[in-house]
């Protein structure tokens, strides 16, 4: 079996990953070619004795005593049932915003549709407003961020009845496919109450 | 200022069940491990033990390692509590040396009182200490400023990329090439020392 040639930028960025400092690649290859390469082994520890030497030389060691700590330690941990527990480290908290904001844009998105659909008898929700009808266009499978403002359609001043529009679904042709081939779902009157799937949104227009 | 831990590439890779990473991660902190644990157990010949034993608690204990500290934070601590255990376990065992016993200080600087030699402390282990230090000084000496520069920057200040970049006004990957550049040249200079015995390789 050919060994895989480490050259010179395979070294280069192990030397990054010593650091930390590879913006976004992953270590995989790396730690594979540690693996298998003697000579990538041999550098690793080089460059971090060098290190810890230039911090302070009390941790120059014997490298015979850095080999055989490591290769008992090895051995141990093949013992070692493999321990699996994926999932980012703490993010910055930047980024924890942002998921949250996703995740609240999701909700909203949800409650809206849930709170203008709302079928009075399983088929496809009409309620007429008492007086007028306000005339709505519906848009299926779109960005939460645009049904944000489209779902938190205002309620009526007059009702005391929740739901406000005439509403139909604009069925996405692709959706309608994976809908057929998983039948139990075909035709939105066989879900009592509209899910997640059907990403709808009314948007008001105004009134002519 | 809370910035990125570097070990994280190779924490996070461990994490998902890649043990080399977690013995890349090995061989990056076991000496300073090792010195660690010897200023609290004065009976060097348990060091590599108990250097052991920490390590594979590490190892156990990842999936509670969230990145709330730095990952050597997190180690460090693992090492205190390894060598503690190691120690009241000594202190039941009739057989213990007195110089186990006496290693409950943890106050005192990296000097070991007079005691039998042991592998760590062999003339020829002090020597070979010695000489690597001495061929890392002579090699970091012997390098151009701009590599001198960016090695130290890095090991010895613990700049990250970014920051060298701006200190030495070059982009990030003149950085990181020059890093590489001065570990390659004194790895070279210290091949000799490093060398490995037959039957004896990494």
């Amino acid at each position: 079996m050919a060994m895989d040639a480490f050259d010179e930028s395979a070294k280069e960025r192990l030397s990054a990953l010593a650091d930390g400092e590879l913006d976004g690649i992953e270590p995989g290859s790396a730690c594979a070619a540690w693996a298998r390469n003697a000579a990538v082994r041999e550098d690793w520890h080089a460059w971090h004795l060098i290190g810890d030497v230039l911090r302070s030389e009390d941790l120059a060691s014997d490298p015979g005593r850095d080999r055989q700590l490591c290769a008992a330690i090895r051995a141990r941990l093949q013992q070692e049932p493999v321990v699996l527990a994926p999932g980012a480290l703490a993010a910055p908290r930047r980024a924890r915003w942002t998921v949250g904001a996703a995740v609240a844009a999701g909700c909203v998105l949800v409650v809206g549709t849930f709170a203008v659909l709302r079928p009075s008898d399983g088929t496809a929700p009409a309620v007429a407003v008492q007086g007028e009808r306000a005339p709505v266009a519906t848009v299926a499978a779109v960005e939460p961020s645009m049904a944000i403002s489209a779902s938190t359609v205002p309620p009526s001043p007059a009702a005391n009845e929740a739901v406000v529009a005439d509403v139909r679904l604009i069925r996405d042709a692709q959706l309608d496919r994976y809908l057929a081939a998983h039948k139990q779902f075909a035709g939105s009157s066989a879900l009592g109450v509209p899910s997640a799937f059907l990403r709808s949104a009314t948007v008001d227009t105004a009134p002519r | 200022m809370n910035s990125p831990d570097a070990d994280a590439p190779l924490v996070e890779r461990a994490k998902s069940g890649d043990k080399t990473a977690f013995e890349m991660l090995v061989v990056k902190y076991q000496r300073r491990i090792e010195r660690l644990i010897g200023r609290m157990v004065r009976d060097v010949d348990l060091v590599p033990d108990i250097a052991q034993e920490t390590f594979i608690r590490a190892y156990r204990a990842l999936p509670q390692f969230r990145g709330d500290s730095a990952f050597y934070t997190w180690l460090y601590r693992i090492a205190v509590n390894t060598a503690k255990k190691s120690l009241m376990e000594l202190k039941r065992d009739p057989l213990v040396t007195e110089a186990a016993r006496a290693g409950r200080d943890d106050d005192d600087d990296d000097r070991r009182p007079d005691s039998e030699p042991s592998d760590a402390a062999t003339p020829d282990a002090v020597l070979a200490s010695k000489q690597i230090a001495a061929a890392v000084n002579f090699a970091v000496e012997a390098l151009s400023e701009e590599l001198r520069q960016a090695i130290t920057l890095r090991e010895i200040e613990g700049l990250s990329y970014e920051e060298i970049a701006a200190l030495m006004n070059c982009p990030i990957g003149t950085v990181r090439s020059r890093i590489f550049r001065a570990r390659e040249a004194i790895a070279a200079r210290l091949r000799p020392l490093l060398d490995t015995r037959e039957g004896d390789r990494w």
